[in-house]
């Protein structure tokens, strides 16, 4: 089964979170806080084992909570540490404060986010609600399509992280189920390899250790150093596109595989465009060739890095188009889809900006996307472009399923008055 | 594409079958892809997982909803709504369902629209393993059959996901011989795996806003738990024997599912819709007055 690709990697079947394993090992980290939370905990488990069996050079120590777990991540690379930790959902929504406070410490590090929608109510499926919270944090956002590209994102995370331009820690973000519990061919790269790619880890501002303490983070009162190092973070964070773009070519270079802050699929002579980022992408490409083969010109630009937001890349590959559509996999409860925010946003000065922007709102809570509903999707940004003038949001929610939550309702009422 | 859809109970191997597929396609140079979904919950819970093997790169994610091949590990999931088990299957699916009645009566009691195969995987675990349990290897094999893999590739791929769960070389060597015999009693059936019509555009209605008394997550609760027995679940049943019980409380306070109640009396009664049969209740008993009955099948 391990077959052996002409670069000198092996080919296997594996999971998005064995994947994600993989990509700590093959960069080798030396530090792994965790803390197991569904649809994560075959990560760290499998950390967890490697380290005990000596195959992960690395100290696996579990921490009380997701809180704890990210400050120990961004204390232990603030000592000059290689680290990887791993969360999902509420983990990451419990270390919240902590994800500021290291990004602003300028500690790389890799996190590696499980997607799973937020309660309540409560659920373990897949949407981006939870990542997407993080995006104002100075965590820098790639979010990955396949298994194949957590294990390659995570060795370019380290990269750009790592880079003096750079020195932010970062999220590699992959769907819970989708990919987190989805086995498919994964070509693991050349450890030896890998270490042309990710040369040791060398922090010329960090190197805290027990005989030469000093503090990070100390209080700045008055604003103006306040700003000044914050805007700093925003800087470190812009320079990260073209940190990304240097480390794709020479990923390609190594490993035969190109990633670039946006993937355009089938874009070229696109009238319209649906945008969408993660796993449920390879559902949107299907669905551009079925409309394809019916005489739509469709295409797909998926967005791969959040943070930084390659506005100008976006804006290139949208302009000029009859209609965009925005398949956000996230809601932001008085406003919409969060993405479709920000890529109106950077197509308003466009002089040759869509002639529609249409909002979608899909796959909460891990809901599935039909063949049905990319089709209604196409047909109403359709209508919308030879209009001129959006729509959304618009809920993908069928009348199905509106029958059987009638149903709910109807036996919840009948519970409360006693039928 | 060949699209492969497993029905099981958690506990019953679904989830490793679709991997033992998986990997014997991948064996043979395909590529593949397969995924579980299940719950929260435990043993005996409907669980489904799939299988997608191509020439190339798969593109397709998450659920099948129009399977080519649908296996069914356990009859009882038919009639249960919660499972989807008839969920996309139309004439040209192939079907195949662990039972001992043949298709041809299956066909006629169900009138499944797939076409049918049947065979008694539990009966042949029974023979061979002595006790009732995961038939992982033995739903792999005979999906691999169905779809046209070799045996040879089946055979190492139930080494490896066997081995994977850390099972012992013997355990292994018996699973490959017992489904070396389901793969023989079957035969590849010739799947229609072409275009298929294009799905309709989704009817959209967009959700009006309601009161809290229907719009709020707080409705589910009550017809969730009441309306759904998981009676099915149970492979053993609690009994309690009131001459034993003193009242300490124990079982009530430590069943998952809050399927028992304390009478007026202050014994516990157990609401059997709502129980599972995980028997955490007859292991917390100081007085052994929770007994166990094995279930009869329910189907």
């Amino acid at each position: 089964m391990n077959q052996i690709n002409q670069m000198n990697q092996i080919n296997q079947m594996m999971t998005g979170n064995l994947a994600a394993a993989w990509g700590a090992r093959l960069a080798d980290v030396d530090y792994v806080p965790a803390f197991p939370i569904t649809p994560q905990t075959e990560i760290v488990e499998t950390l967890s084992k490697w380290c005990g069996n000596g195959e992960l050079n690395a100290r696996f120590v579990t921490l009380d909570s997701e809180h704890s777990m990210m400050t120990a991540a961004g204390s232990a690379a603030a000592t000059g540490a290689r680290v990887f930790t791993a969360t999902s959902s509420q983990g990451l929504l419990h270390a919240f404060e902590v994800l500021y406070t290291v990004a602003g410490w300028r500690v790389p590090f890799v996190l590696v986010n499980v997607s799973r929608a937020l309660a309540s109510p409560i659920t373990l499926e897949p949407d981006h609600n939870d990542v997407l919270a993080a995006r104002d944090s100075g965590f820098l956002q790639i979010h990955a399509e396949t298994c194949q590209e957590v294990v390659d994102s995570i060795l370019m995370a380290y990269r750009i992280a790592e880079d003096p331009r750079v020195c932010l820690p970062a999220m590699v973000n992959l769907d819970g189920f989708v990919l987190s519990f989805t086995r498919e061919p994964v070509i693991l790269p050349n450890p030896e390899q890998v270490k042309l790619f990710l040369p040791p880890f060398r922090p010329a501002h960090l190197g805290f250790k027990a005989s030469a303490p000093h503090a990070l983070g100390t209080a700045v009162l008055g604003g103006s150093t306040y700003s000044y190092f914050r805007h700093q973070i925003h800087l470190a964070s812009m320079n990260a596109l073209h940190v990304h773009e240097e480390a794709a070519v020479e990923f390609e270079r190594l490993f035969g595989r190109r990633y670039d802050v946006i993937e355009g699929y089938r874009i070229e002579d696109a009238e319209d465009v649906l945008v969408m980022t993660n796993a449920f992408a390879s559902k949107g490409k299907v669905a551009v060739d079925a409309a394809r083969e019916e005489g739509r010109l469709v295409g797909l630009l998926r967005l791969r890095m959040i943070r930084p937001w390659p506005a100008d890349a976006i804006r290139h590959a949208l302009q000029g188009r009859r209609a965009v559509a925005v398949l956000d996999q996230n809601l932001s409860p008085g406003q919409g889809g969060i993405l479709f925010q920000e890529i109106a946003a950077s197509l308003y000065h466009d002089a040759l900006r869509p002639r529609a922007l249409c909002s979608f709102i899909g796959g909460l809570g891990g809901k599935n996307l039909s063949e049905g509903e990319f089709r209604a999707i196409f047909e109403q940004t359709a209508e919308a472009g030879v209009r001129g003038k959006g729509i959304g949001p618009v809920l993908l929610y069928t009348e199905a399923e509106h029958r059987e939550m009638e149903q709910l309702q109807f036996l919840a009422h009948e519970l409360k008055t006693g039928r | 594409m060949t699209a492969i859809r497993f029905h099981g109970r958690g506990g019953q191997g679904a989830k490793t079958a679709s991997r033992i597929v998986g990997t014997a396609a991948f064996l043979e140079g395909y590529q593949a892809q397969d995924s579980p979904i299940y719950g929260a919950e435990r043993r005996g819970a409907p669980v489904s997982a799939f299988t997608r093997i191509a020439k190339e790169p798969i593109r397709e994610r998450g659920l099948i909803a129009r399977p080519d091949l649908v296996v069914i590990a356990d009859a009882s999931l038919i009639p249960d709504p919660a499972a989807h088990v008839l969920e996309g299957i139309d004439e040209r699916t192939a079907v195949f369902v662990n039972s001992s009645i043949s298709a041809e009566l299956f066909y006629a009691q169900t009138s499944l629209p797939g076409r049918l195969t049947t065979l008694d995987l539990t009966e042949i675990a029974l023979q061979h393993y002595g006790k009732r349990g995961a038939i992982s290897a033995l739903l792999g094999a005979v999906a691999g059959r169905l779809v046209g893999l070799r045996q040879e590739s089946i055979r190492e791929a139930i080494a490896r996901e066997l081995a994977d769960l850390g099972l012992a070389t013997d355990v292994i060597e018996r699973n490959q011989t017992v489904a070396a015999q389901c793969y023989e009693a079957l035969q590849t059936v010739a799947l229609d795996t072409g275009s298929r019509r294009p799905a309709a555009s989704a009817q959209l209605r967009a959700p009006t806003y309601e009161p809290p008394t229907r719009g709020t997550a707080s409705i589910t609760a009550g017809p969730n738990s009441a309306i759904r027995s998981v009676s099915g679940w149970r492979t053993f049943r609690p009994v309690l024997r009131p001459d034993l019980c003193n009242g300490c409380w124990l079982c009530f306070a430590s069943c998952p599912e809050g399927a028992i109640t304390i009478k007026p009396d202050g014994k516990p009664a157990i609401y059997y819709p709502h129980c599972k049969g995980c028997l955490d209740c007859v292991e917390v008993c100081p007085t052994d007055a929770m007994t166990v009955e094995r279930e009869t099948n329910v189907v």
